[in-house]
């Protein structure tokens, strides 16, 4: 998604895209992000239209939510915007199978019963011990990129979520590049790096199954011996007090297409330092790391929307909803609310405190997050650690997805340390 | 049986064939319990006969506790009809006879 400024930028004059009945580009469409100007759409509904009915052609309609209070109690209050008819704009206008069974899809109390023992698993102290493996795996694709003066990031991070999550979940290391291909292109079927030349539905449709499959033989494989603690929660997850075999792997399935969002907020935000001249100036402040990870994913805001479903008619924003209607929050659009953060369109990293909403809120918040910062954090230490400075070298593209913003492509010239040079000459 | 859906009520890209083996008409029975569909036909693709992923993970549980061995889940997946089904599995039993 093109991470505009449309508080002083005038919109980008070359935007072909599906237009909705309010003149507005049709956010559900994946393309919009490819070449259109979602934040300038998003700019415009916040002021004149927060909470507004969208339809565009023959696709099923959704009231569409930009202004970070609405946002936050969306997301919050599951008792009139239930998860369990779909999460993602892609179930819009079907039932939704995982409905019940897999966490994104299960409102409360159900839903607190199954997260808990994967929370645990993936709570900050268990996800300690993950550093050291995650510092090696970020080392081995940046260590020669950065030695080569050029680098695509985002190429650079595409591998990491399932290496990450690979590790902690104790999957075979031979698995994860065929892993990662099947959840990009789960995540951006559209993205024509990602997509199988029988279109975008074969796709999704392919890398779904292929992912189910592929952790359903983990499953079996691994039924008396996880081999982790996150695989072991994830096998002993229960529905209702009963074993369930399908519970199971959609739950290891949105856990790995989750974490395929992680990237881009490290990917956008080396970008941005690169482009605003201002890299070797906040690569030498290890002190700000922790507001340099949250402004990163308030910044990129990577996974850019959720659906929820009126349980009953209610009132958001000071519009009445019917009862039964679907919902949309973009994400990226509460992260720049003027109401809630000062100067939303700088890329500030002292802001502090950063309430963002990038992980969501409320029941459903990203039960990754702890290991998402971490593994943001390792990044930006062995960059800075590396890289003296870093300069655009050519204009990013933009991933053809409406589930996770982020670039498909995004090249820099690379200056590597002195220091890390005569190491490299000494261990060479 | 209640809530079953008449086959022909189901866009399919193949035409009805039969079970024909022991081991063809026991998945077709299970199938049919799971999709709540009927008949079904061993050349049926089981997404078209409205089954999903989460489905196919209960079924490929039930299936290996039916016939007693594993099946890999990307025959299911990714070769989803009841004939090649039964043909894994044949192979399955055939290899395990022979270790």
């Amino acid at each position: 998604m093109r991470l505009t400024r449309p508080d002083r930028d005038p919109p980008p004059s070359t935007v072909d895209a599906a237009v909705d009945a309010a003149g507005d580009a049709d956010l559900a469409d994946p393309m919009v992000y490819a070449d259109g100007d979602p934040h300038a759409v998003w700019y415009r509904l916040r002021r004149t239209d927060p909470v507004s009915w969208r339809r565009t052609g023959d696709r099923p309609g959704y009231w569409s939510v930009t202004r970070y209070a609405d946002v936050d109690r969306v997301l919050r209050d599951h008792r009139s915007f239930t998860s369990t008819r779909g999460t993602f704009l892609n179930v819009l206008g079907r039932p939704d199978p995982a409905s019940g069974r897999q966490l994104a899809a299960t409102d409360p109390p159900r839903h607190t019963v199954m997260r808990s023992p994967l929370q645990q698993a993936l709570s900050i102290r268990s996800t300690a011990d993950q550093e050291a493996v995650i510092r090696k795996q970020v080392r081995a694709v940046l260590v020669p990129a950065a030695h080569s003066g050029w680098m695509d990031v985002a190429a650079l991070m595409t591998g990491l979520p399932v290496a990450v999550l690979g590790t902690v979940m104790g999957l075979p290391e031979a698995d994860w590049p065929q892993l990662t291909r099947l959840a990009m292109m789960a995540v951006a079927p559209h993205e024509p790096r990602w997509q199988l030349p029988k279109g975008p539905d074969a796709t999704l449709q392919r890398a779904h199954r292929a992912l189910f499959a592929y952790f359903q033989d983990q499953a079996h494989d691994r039924a008396g011996n996880p081999g982790s603690d996150l695989m072991s929660a994830l096998l002993g997850l229960q529905v209702d007090g009963h074993a369930d075999p399908g519970a199971v792997v959609a739950n290891c399935y949105s856990l790995m297409v989750g974490a395929a969002t992680w990237p881009h907020a490290a990917t956008v935000a080396l970008v941005e330092l690169a482009a605003s001249g201002r890299y070797a100036q906040w690569a030498a402040r290890p002190d700000l790391l922790d507001p340099l990870v949250e402004e990163a994913f308030r910044w990129a805001s990577p996974a850019n929307h959720f659906l929820r479903h009126t349980t009953t008619a209610v009132e958001l924003g000071g519009v009445g909803l019917p009862a039964g209607a679907p919902v949309v929050v973009w994400l990226g659009s509460a992260n720049r609310d003027e109401a809630v953060f000062a100067d939303p369109y700088t890329f500030d990293p002292t802001r502090w405190p950063n309430r963002h909403l990038a992980f969501g809120s409320g029941p459903h918040n990203c039960l990754g997050a702890p290991l998402a910062r971490r593994m943001i954090r390792v990044v930006f230490e062995e960059v800075f650690a590396l890289v003296a400075d870093l300069a655009p070298a050519g204009e990013p593209s933009h991933l053809a997805s409406n589930f996770v913003a982020g670039y498909g492509c995004a090249p820099v010239t690379v200056e590597v340390r002195e220091s890390a040079l005569a190491k490299a000459g000494r261990d060479g | 049986m209640t809530g079953t859906t008449q086959r022909a009520e189901k866009e399919l890209s193949s035409d009805y064939r039969a079970a024909a083996t022991p081991l063809e008409r026991e998945l077709a029975l299970m199938w049919r319990a799971y999709l709540k569909v009927e008949p079904v036909g061993v050349d049926d693709d089981f997404f078209e006969l409205g089954g999903h992923s989460l489905l196919a993970a209960d079924l490929l549980v039930a299936t290996e506790r039916a016939v007693g061995v594993h099946v890999p889940a990307t025959t299911l997946y990714l070769q989803p009809t009841i004939a090649e089904l039964a043909e894994a599995i044949e192979q399955l039993r055939a290899e395990e006879v022979g270790t």
